[in-house]
């Protein structure tokens, strides 16, 4: 059964209890889908399987410029790959993930914005493309692999650039990568206490990413550090906001792996935030992918039962044959018409989807119009040709936040309208079974456990709608959105500097020059955004006709299934008419026993939930 | 050509602005208006205003205190300054609280370890202002203005810095001159060195920022060489085409050190000696973290107590270098520790760069913020002959156009080879005001050599001011120069 696969995707698992019994189940079921011979059931419960044991568990580190980010990774990871220097700054988010041999490799996006290419670099090379992040190359990120035990559990780490601080186009960018990650280490300096802006950004980060984590850095150059977490935290409960603080010197982190020296590394403060990656984060993931799993695995199992149950019903009872078959043929026939045209949640899709691209659009032109507004307020209020380096800067980023949170509310909107279809296909999925009999009133004196799964409603396709918000969020990954900041906002004030020395001032002159420097700066706002609504706006639609084609493909497949067993079903009642009365008890023993195996797996599927488990290191 | 000008100094020009103050005092009628013109020659006299802002614990009042050479205005881990304060030159130490309705009072203060704890005795809100008189002789050049830090989590607190330091339409800049404290070139910064340079061309724009960049110790991780990373910093900063038309000069200042350099008290030496004397891997075991310098536990034989006066001090970096210092035989005395640490802080440095771009330019940035509030009291075009005058003086005035052209030249809009540009930052008084510096020549130059270099120069400008190839930029450009030049000689033949 674990025949064939890597050693290390077995590892990832084999750190986390809840996934190692997850994988057993889903290995256990996949057992009796093949006895069974239902080859579709084995290979949907093979892709849940890889999804399991190849599960990255994204940490983004964010903060303001010069905190100490990407110092912290290198802690962390205790070994220096994120460059480092007082001097320069990281340009391009940095992935670091697990792989068997160090590696390093550049993200190039292609023409039309998505990432193309991954280009193999030598490692040397990595400081230059972390910290230069140039547009021309169009390099959307850099990732490195190494193979570091932290990394093995299927942690990884995305160093976000820190250029420009948090009110930058780029802090907008890292925002809008947010909602893509397990969680996020808010990192912070104890030089001083939080700043306006960091709070903001920690709001806006609470409001994206499922676990923040606030970690204060450089506690060994202060020796006021305890002051300042204190204010720390009385600033954050004001802000409402409720998270752990945890305070570490990367420093003497990265001295401890050195020396190998166990006090050091606990005066680096890092065993709870390792405590805390593992038992929180990393664990809280863990659970939400085994739940979805063992719901794979339920549904599996329900679609084994039922054929199971039906050959029981039509066995126990000849006379009932005709009717069965006829019952059987029904629902064949509904799950496929479920699966095809015009089943009730494909019609909501394809309405909400179409109603959630309007809305979306609307929004995103709303948004857009109004940063036109302020643009032009703000031209007319002084000379352009002094201040547009600084509109410039305005400018890209408010337009990278307007495009952020037009994203962010479209990943609202497909989450739920995905919750939404979900419901509806549910309920129409239930519809299926019910006229069907109920197998324990067929049987005679049956004694065993009780089917133990009910339906568990909604919550069985959970794991679509999760997986909506993968679907819809690979565009911001590094996609399209990093071109955001490649496109140029035009100078157009190449234009005579007109020195008004001398002894009149030319008055008339020079406001004459200043209207039309003004009249450029608006034809050049204006072209900026229109480009900018162009490249989110395709965007945007990739990203729903993803999700469309994501939750259709689903939900027909689900339906798909469920025709399959519903026809094998069929089939197993038409055989047992058949059957003569000695071979119909011997198949009724075997058929129980195959159905007391199926519950009692079924009872035995693990109820995951965050429970504690792996180890601080 | 007109009358001479002197090109240090602006004499004349102080004296052309105080006579149209004079007139407009007679001439305007509102009497809240002639109080401000009041107000404004009397301004004319007084020392100059220089601001110190930047974010919140960016270091500003530990500058303020390293400047003045005594600590004066309270440090914390904390954010700290809440109130606008001046510090003044005065007969003796006073605290002068001003309401923001109007009317002031005088507040009692007491010394708390050295730093002045002045009891309000109302909300913050309803105070204006602080003025702090201290018997200095540094603050009789200057007035130093200590700021809230912008970007504060209380937006009210930094209001009151920008509302401070910010021209508008009713108020002009209280401060002629701004010490801006970076640590990173971060957005608030730029935003707020923006807003404070303002950008009327016509009022003469502003050279009137330095940027320090602040806490320089802590660039490098208070690694040995932290100083040098700071400089390497700000050196790129200087690069940044849009910092240099901010802030035309960056210069790294590691303010606690200077602080502790101009204050180090005999017993710092000596529990600093003791621990320099301590076994090496004690030493270096003691120095590792902040904790474990003010807590830990130790064979040396210095208390926690004074341990973690000391860090407060001089910071890990003080501490660190100051060790380094005694334990090399570099330094054997406090005196010679005092020296080295004030040394090596930046502060010097930046004292040149303040004696260069503000102090020699006094009355220029004087002449140009009297101008400022004569403009915002004849707003409305109701007294034409005195807007004339005005703008008479700001075109004509040779001081202004200098001003203007030095502006230009560090945006980077004059064209011309980067030697001819260098020189023309010159020889407009971009390096310093007197003939020598002007001239690009060393302080002893002997005048008659100082005479022919001028008129060299003068020669040469003219030429490229008439040839007809030269863009009309450029010619512009080039006559300003030549008028430099005319007035260097005629300063020298005095």
């Amino acid at each position: 059964m674990t025949s064939g696969r890597d050693d290390v995707e077995l590892g990832r698992a084999g750190r986390s209890a809840q996934l190692a019994r997850a994988v057993l189940d889903i290995d256990r079921v996949r057992g009796l889908a093949v006895e069974s011979g239902r080859t579709d059931l084995v290979s949907r419960l093979d892709q849940t399987r890889t999804r399991l044991t190849g599960r990255d568990v994204p940490v983004a580190v964010v903060g303001e410029f010069k905190q100490g980010k990407s110092t912290l990774v290198n802690a962390l990871l205790r070994t220096d790959v994120c460059p480092v220097d007082a001097d320069i700054a990281t340009a391009v988010p940095t992935i670091i993930r697990y792989g068997p041999r160090p590696a390093v490799i550049a993200h190039i996006a292609g023409p039309d914005g998505a990432v193309a290419k991954r280009a193999k670099v030598p490692f040397e090379r990595l400081r230059d493309f972390v910290t230069r992040g140039d547009a021309d190359e169009q390099l959307r990120a850099v990732e490195v692999q190494l193979n570091r035990r932290i990394l093995s559990s299927g942690l990884t780490f995305v160093d976000t650039p820190g250029v420009g601080g948090l009110e930058s186009a780029h802090g907008n960018l890292t925002l809008g990568t947010l909602p893509m990650v397990s969680a996020a280490l808010f990192v912070t300096d104890a030089r001083q206490e939080l700043t306006g802006p960091e709070v903001e950004f920690l709001g806006r980060t609470v409001e994206r990413c499922p676990q923040v984590v606030i970690v204060v850095t450089k506690i060994d150059l202060q020796a006021e550090w305890r002051r300042i977490l204190d204010l720390n935290l009385g600033h954050l409960s004001e802000a409402g906001l409720d998270l752990p603080v945890v305070p570490v010197s990367s420093f003497l982190r990265l001295l401890a792996a050195s020396r190998d020296s166990a006090e050091l590394n606990t005066e680096s403060g890092f065993p709870r935030l390792l405590n805390i990656l593992h038992r929180q984060i990393l664990s809280g993931s863990d659970a939400a992918a085994a739940r979805a799993a063992s719901q794979e695995a339920a549904f599996a199992l329900a679609q084994l039962r039922e054929q199971v149950s039906a050959e029981q019903a039509a066995v126990a009872n000849p006379e009932a044959g005709p009717e069965l078959v006829e019952r059987y043929g029904e629902k064949a026939r509904r799950s496929q018409s479920l699966a095809a045209g015009s089943a009730g949640w494909q019609t909501m899709l394809v309405d909400g989807i179409q109603d959630l691209s309007t809305d979306v659009e609307h929004d995103l032109r709303e948004r857009l119009r109004a940063l036109v507004r302020r643009g032009t307020v703000l031209i007319e209020q002084g000379d352009p040709r002094e201040t547009w380096h600084e509109f410039q800067g305005w400018l890209a980023r408010e337009a990278t936040a307007a495009a952020v949170d037009n994203l962010f509310a479209l990943v609202r909107r497909t989450e739920q309208l995905a919750r939404d279809v979900a419901e509806r296909f549910d309920l129409e999925f239930e519809g299926l079974d019910l006229d069907l009999p109920a197998p324990t009133v067929s049987l005679s004196g049956l004694a065993g456990p009780e089917g133990r799964f009910e339906k568990r409603s909604t919550t069985q396709f959970l794991s679509a709608f999760t997986a909506a918000r993968v679907a819809v969020g690979g565009l911001v990954m590094f996609g399209a959105f990093g071109s955001l900041l490649g496109l140029t906002v035009a100078a157009p004030i190449g234009l005579a500097v007109g020195l008004t020395v001398g002894r009149k001032l030319l008055r008339h002159e020079r406001d004459r020059q200043v209207e039309f420097r003004r009249q450029l700066a608006r034809q050049e706002l204006q072209r900026y955004v229109d480009e900018v609504a162009f490249i989110v706006g395709k965007d945007s639609r990739d990203a729903v006709r993803r999700t469309q084609r994501f939750l259709r493909d689903e939900f027909a497949n689900r339906a798909a299934l469920a025709e399959r067993s519903s026809a094998a079903a069929l089939a197993a009642v038409r055989q047992s008419a058949d059957l003569s009365g000695h071979e119909r008890d011997r198949r009724a023993a075997i058929l129980d026993a195959r159905g007391r195996e199926l519950d009692q797996v079924a009872g035995n599927l693990s109820t995951p939930s965050a429970e504690r488990d792996g180890a601080s290191r | 050509m007109t009358a001479a000008v002197r090109p240090s100094g602006g004499g004349q020009l102080l004296g052309r602005v105080r006579t149209l103050l004079a007139q407009a005092r007679d001439e305007l009628d509102e009497p809240a208006d002639q109080e401000t013109v009041r107000d404004a020659v009397v301004r004319l006299d007084e020392p100059l205003r220089v601001a110190i802002a930047g974010m919140v614990k960016a270091g500003k009042s530990t500058l303020l205190n390293a400047m003045v050479g005594e600590e004066l205005a309270p440090t914390d881990a904390g954010e700290c300054t809440r109130v606008i304060t001046w510090y003044r030159d005065g007969p003796a130490y006073r605290v002068l609280m001003h309401l923001s309705g109007g009317g002031q009072e005088v507040r009692p203060f007491d010394r708390v370890a050295g730093a002045l704890r002045v009891s309000l005795g109302r909300p913050t809100d309803q105070v204006d202002r602080l003025m702090v008189e201290v018997p200095s002789r540094r603050l009789r050049q200057q007035t130093l203005i200590d700021t809230p830090g912008i970007a504060s989590l209380s937006a009210q607190v930094s209001a009151r810095t920008h509302t401070f330091l910010e021209a508008d339409e009713d108020r002009p800049a209280q401060a002629d001159a701004v010490i801006y404290l970076l640590r990173h070139m971060h957005g608030s910064d730029v935003r707020f060195l923006e807003a404070f340079h303002g950008d009327d061309l016509a009022s003469g724009s502003p050279i009137n920022a330095i940027g320090v960049l602040s806490r320089a110790d802590e660039i490098g991780g208070c690694q040995m060489d932290s100083m040098d990373a700071a400089a390497r910093v700000a050196a790129r900063y200087h690069s940044d085409d849009r910092m240099r038309r901010l802030c035309p000069v960056i210069v790294p200042v590691a303010g606690l050190l200077a602080a502790a350099g101009a204050t180090l008290r005999e017993q710092e030496f000596r529990a600093l000696a003791t621990i320099a004397a301590g076994d090496m891997n004690d030493v270096v075991s003691l120095l590792l973290t902040a904790d474990r310098f003010t807590s830990g536990s130790t064979r040396i034989p210095v208390l926690p107590a004074v341990r973690h006066q000391l860090i407060g001090r001089l910071g890990v970096f003080g501490v660190r270098l100051a060790v380094q210092l005694i334990r090399e035989g570099v330094a054997t005395s406090a005196d010679d520790l005092a020296k080295e640490l004030f040394a090596r802080s930046g502060l010097s440095r930046l004292n040149e760069v303040l004696a260069v771009q503000f102090v020699n330019r006094a009355q220029v940035l004087k002449a140009r913020s009297a101008l400022a509030v004569l403009d915002s009291v004849i707003r409305g075009g109701k007294h034409p002959g005195l807007s004339a005058a005005v703008e008479e003086i700001r075109a004509s005035a040779h001081e202004f156009v200098e001003v203007r052209l030095l502006h230009l030249l560090r945006s980077g809009r004059l064209p011309g080879r980067p030697e001819q540009l260098q020189e023309m930052e010159r020889l407009l008084g971009g390096m310093g005001a007197s003939a020598a510096e002007r001239l690009g020549m060393p302080p002893d130059t002997v005048p008659a050599v100082l005479m022919a270099e001028a008129q060299e120069s003068l020669t040469r400008w003219v030429r490229v001011a008439e040839h007809p190839l030269s863009s009309r930029e450029v010619r512009t450009a080039a006559r300003a120069a030549a008028r430099s030049c005319e007035g260097i000689v005629a300063t020298l033949s005095y």
